[in-house]
């Protein structure tokens, strides 16, 4: 169990200060909450954040001053706790620049980058001011002459994903709904996973067509059990709304901030602590 | 929202949350392709009782991509993998957009913090978008599936001013919106505005005139929504037992 096995502190001291990280997962489901913790405990800084539906994990980084831009079609708590105070306060502050997209406009800017190219056409957004809030131009088509919407391409410097499985050279997959985690590793420079369960190849071997993300993208696999927590994660646990609570509780300050993150460090790290355990 | 405080929900919040549970899903057509996307717990409930009622042939699409899901419960947050559960495909949500680009797909459920009178919808600043007083979620989808859909319906929860003004603080998207159902009426869209289609029981016109920041014109023959039928209410319940659509009056 050695390869690209890595410890959740050395994996998030890979970020560095102003990076642009793809986030995987959806809203509170399989969310790689561990290693944004981590982030957060390790202070990072200026951090410039793509997702479709972010919640916790983009909220608790505006909390712990990490951000500077998001990328983001919704963020918030859904019908559960409603807006994300500490994203809503960084934005109406000033702190946090809050790049207005739709969901499908960072799909679209995660293709251009997939695709090896420097834009995307995307339809929709006709009679929207997201357009012009985000400065998205229009090209003609040179073979209908029909105008469409260009988004730039989004190249992350990681996709940090959250996945079910993987092994230690960084063969992933992921079960229940893979929401734009596949194409976020194709979009970014590289690909940091944290994963519930690390498998021997083997489990790879029998379905290939199941491993959503190849070894050979991956830089750095954190053995994380529980790493989406307070999110959900099909099939181990469900999202824990009272926990979310709490960290909406504890997210308005410094000192509990840091409580929180301190409540969550001894579990966050156990699985980098059993994979080492392992390999003695 | 815990048990405890789904019990403590007022008699008048239930009855607003049944009816427009039942209200959206009259608006699914049988054999459709329907798709709700995030915090979208009325939606989700319409969707799931109107296939119990008189559409039993829709086909429901989500943002984790369980196609026809039979979820064991419906969940509080409406990316949750109980929208996976006994699905026979999957459909992700890139592939939605497309679908919706290319005009296949039949109706979408969006939500807005601010219905205009054109029926424009704003999910993402609340004043001026350079210096927001109020930092929204964001539009999530409906920038997109707004102008691309075949149909799209709007809700709200609260009907007041100010979630009903008459131009939006910021244009999140606009499109083939058919109708906005809101606790007081249901809006459609007439030539470029909206009109009020009908008003729900008990509510007076005046009182939806004083609740709306638009001009609603003439109310004299607008209709009353016709209450939910003993039918709809059996769904309903049988859908959400727990009473997971009542989360969006938190």
């Amino acid at each position: 169990m050695a390869g690209k096995i890595t410890s959740l502190t050395e994996a998030a001291a890979l970020v560095q200060d102003g990076d642009l990280l793809a986030l995987g997962g959806n809203a509170l489901t399989r969310i790689p909450a561990a290693f944004i913790r981590e982030l957060a405990r390790q202070e990072r800084e200026n951090l410039r954040l793509v997702k479709t539906a972010g919640a916790y994990d983009v909220d608790l980084l505006c909390a712990a001053g990490a951000v500077a831009q998001t990328q983001t079609g919704y963020v918030g708590f859904e019908n559960l706790f409603g807006l994300a105070p500490s994203y809503r306060r960084g934005v109406e502050e000033g702190r946090v620049q809050a790049v207005e997209h739709a969901c499908s406009t960072v799909i679209a800017g995660l293709r251009a980058s997939a695709y090896g190219l420097p834009s995307q056409p995307v339809a929709g957004l006709d009679g929207s001011d997201v357009a012009a809030h985000t400065g998205f131009r229009q090209a003609r088509d040179p073979y209908t002459g029909e105008s469409v919407f260009m988004i730039p391409k989004i190249r992350p410097r990681f996709a940090v994903l959250h996945v079910t499985y993987a092994d230690a050279e960084g063969n992933a997959r992921i079960d229940g709904g893979a929401f734009e985690d596949v194409l976020m590793s194709r979009a970014a420079e590289s690909v940091i996973l944290t994963a519930e369960r690390i498998e021997e190849t083997a489990f790879f071997v029998e379905k290939p067509d199941r491993t959503a993300v190849p070894a050979f993208m991956v830089q750095a696999v954190v053995h994380a059990p529980g790493g989406a927590r307070p999110g959900g994660c099909h099939p181990f646990y469900d999202i824990d709304e009272d926990a979310v609570g709490a960290y909406l509780d504890s997210a308005s300050g410094a000192e509990s901030l840091r409580a929180h993150l301190d409540s969550w460090e001894a579990s966050d790290h156990a699985g980098s602590a059993a994979v080492s355990g392992d390999v003695v | 929202m815990s048990v405890a405080m789904r019990e403590g929900a007022s008699e008048e919040v239930r009855a607003t949350a049944d009816r427009m549970a039942v209200f959206l899903s009259r608006f699914i057509r049988d054999g459709e392709l329907v798709f709700h996307g995030v915090a979208s717990a009325l939606p989700m409930t319409a969707m799931v009782m109107a296939r119990n009622t008189h559409a039993p042939n829709l086909t429901y699409l989500n943002i984790p991509g369980g196609v026809d899901p039979r979820p064991s419960y419906l969940p509080g947050s409406t990316v949750a993998r109980q929208l996976m559960e006994g699905a026979l495909s999957y459909f992700t949500l890139t592939e939605i957009f497309d679908l919706s680009a290319r005009g296949k797909l039949g109706l979408a459920f969006l939500g807005g913090a601010q219905i205009d009178a054109r029926g424009d919808m704003n999910l993402s600043f609340i004043g001026d978008p350079a210096a927001p007083n109020v930092r929204l979620p964001g539009g999530a989808g409906s920038a997109h599936i707004l102008p691309t859909a075949r149909r799209t319906v709007l809700w709200r929860t609260i009907h007041d001013a100010k979630s009903f003004p008459e131009r939006c603080d910021f244009v999140t998207a606009s499109g083939n919106v058919d109708a906005v159902v809101t606790p007081l009426c249901i809006f459609e869209k007439v030539g470029g505005c909206l009109r009020v289609k009908s008003i729900h029981q008990g509510v007076t016109a005046d009182a939806l005139r004083a609740a709306t920041g638009f001009d609603l014109g003439d109310l004299e023959r607008a209709p009353t929504t016709p209450e939910p039928t003993g039918a709809e209410r059996t769904a309903l319940h049988a859908a959400d037992p727990e009473g997971v659509r009542l989360r969006e009056f938190i």
